[in-house]
């Protein structure tokens, strides 16, 4: 069920579909966890994986809203059977490594061990593991503050800043009446009158129809 | 005959292998993102499988630390994802071909 789920999710050209299918990976490894006695690792791998993160790339996905698929370019034409045959020389590489290698006892015990218990992980995360555990927190709090400059709108537009949908640009002035000094009242009978008062270049359609 | 270390093994490289290919064929940003989510789920499931086959607690610490990694990397790289489409209108990552925004 994981395989075919993989293969669903690189086969689809949607990429709401393939976040789809990589929930059902992320599923069935959970289950797989389950049944290799680590019920903590599952519970974490569904909360995180396929609650936090597939949210966060299904939410990317909605807002940028790309769904159209160009056409495939002649640059990139020779990646394919490329990734097929370093996903060939991939498997034929794990196929010898196990054929070759299988020394050890490898059947799942079937007696009951705290392996993998939240207590036995707690246990350890604290006292051996210490030094990763801190520096997975400084990588996050590191995670939190990148992730925050790069997604804060800069004040100042380039030249080739666009209005995406999701983010609205607002002129100086509308965000902020007081910086326009002259505050008088102006009464116009037309809108032409009212554009030309205002200074903006305005076109109506019923004048070009005259 | 329960279920053999060699099968874990052989199922996370075929998760590792379909990620990797995900990776080089996919031109959507974000679908390449997914596929290395993918990668790093199947290098989960043989820190996992080692664990539990050989009593040692270690490996599932690291693929706690492991998902840490992947939950900063995610926040971090839909934040460059946005920077880019805000900046080129695409998704496609042959339009982002220059290093600068």
């Amino acid at each position: 069920m994981a395989i075919g789920c993989a293969i669903a999710m690189v086969s689809q050209s949607n990429p709401l579909y393939s976040a789809i299918s990589l929930i059902g990976v992320f599923i069935s490894l959970a289950s797989i966890y389950v049944t290799l006695a680590a019920p903590f690792i599952a519970a974490v791998q569904v909360i995180v994986y396929a609650g936090a993160i597939m949210v966060l790339v299904i939410f990317v996905i909605m807002l940028l809203n790309v769904e159209h698929s160009e056409p495939r370019r002649k640059r990139l034409k020779f990646l394919v059977p490329m990734a097929i045959g370093m996903a060939a020389v991939l498997l034929a590489e794990t196929v010898f490594i196990l054929n070759s290698v299988q020394t050890t006892e490898n059947h799942l015990p079937g007696n009951i061990s705290d392996v993998g218990l939240t207590h036995s992980i707690g246990e350890g995360l604290f006292t051996r593991y210490l030094l990763p555990f801190e520096l997975t927190s400084v990588l996050l709090l590191m995670a939190i503050v990148g992730a925050m400059s790069l997604a804060r709108r800069t004040s100042v537009l380039s030249a080739t800043a666009r209005v995406v949908p999701g983010a609205q640009v607002l002129a100086m002035d509308i965000v902020n009446p007081r910086g326009v000094e002259d505050l008088r009242k102006a009464e116009t009978e037309t809108t032409e009158e009212a554009a030309h008062l205002l200074g903006v270049d305005f076109h109506s359609d019923r004048g070009a129809q005259e | 005959m329960g279920p053999q270390l060699s099968w874990y093994l052989a199922l996370s490289a075929i998760l590792f292998t379909i990620g990797a290919v995900g990776v080089i064929v996919k031109r959507n940003v974000i679908a390449m993102f997914m596929c290395i989510e993918l990668m790093l789920n199947a290098v989960n499931l043989s820190f996992v499988a080692f664990s539990s086959f050989f009593h040692d607690v270690t490996g599932q610490l690291f693929v706690f630390i492991v998902m840490t990694v992947a939950a900063a990397e995610a926040a971090v790289g839909l934040g460059i994802i946005i920077t880019i489409f805000r900046n080129r209108e695409s998704l496609d990552v042959d339009d982002a071909n220059i290093l600068k925004l």
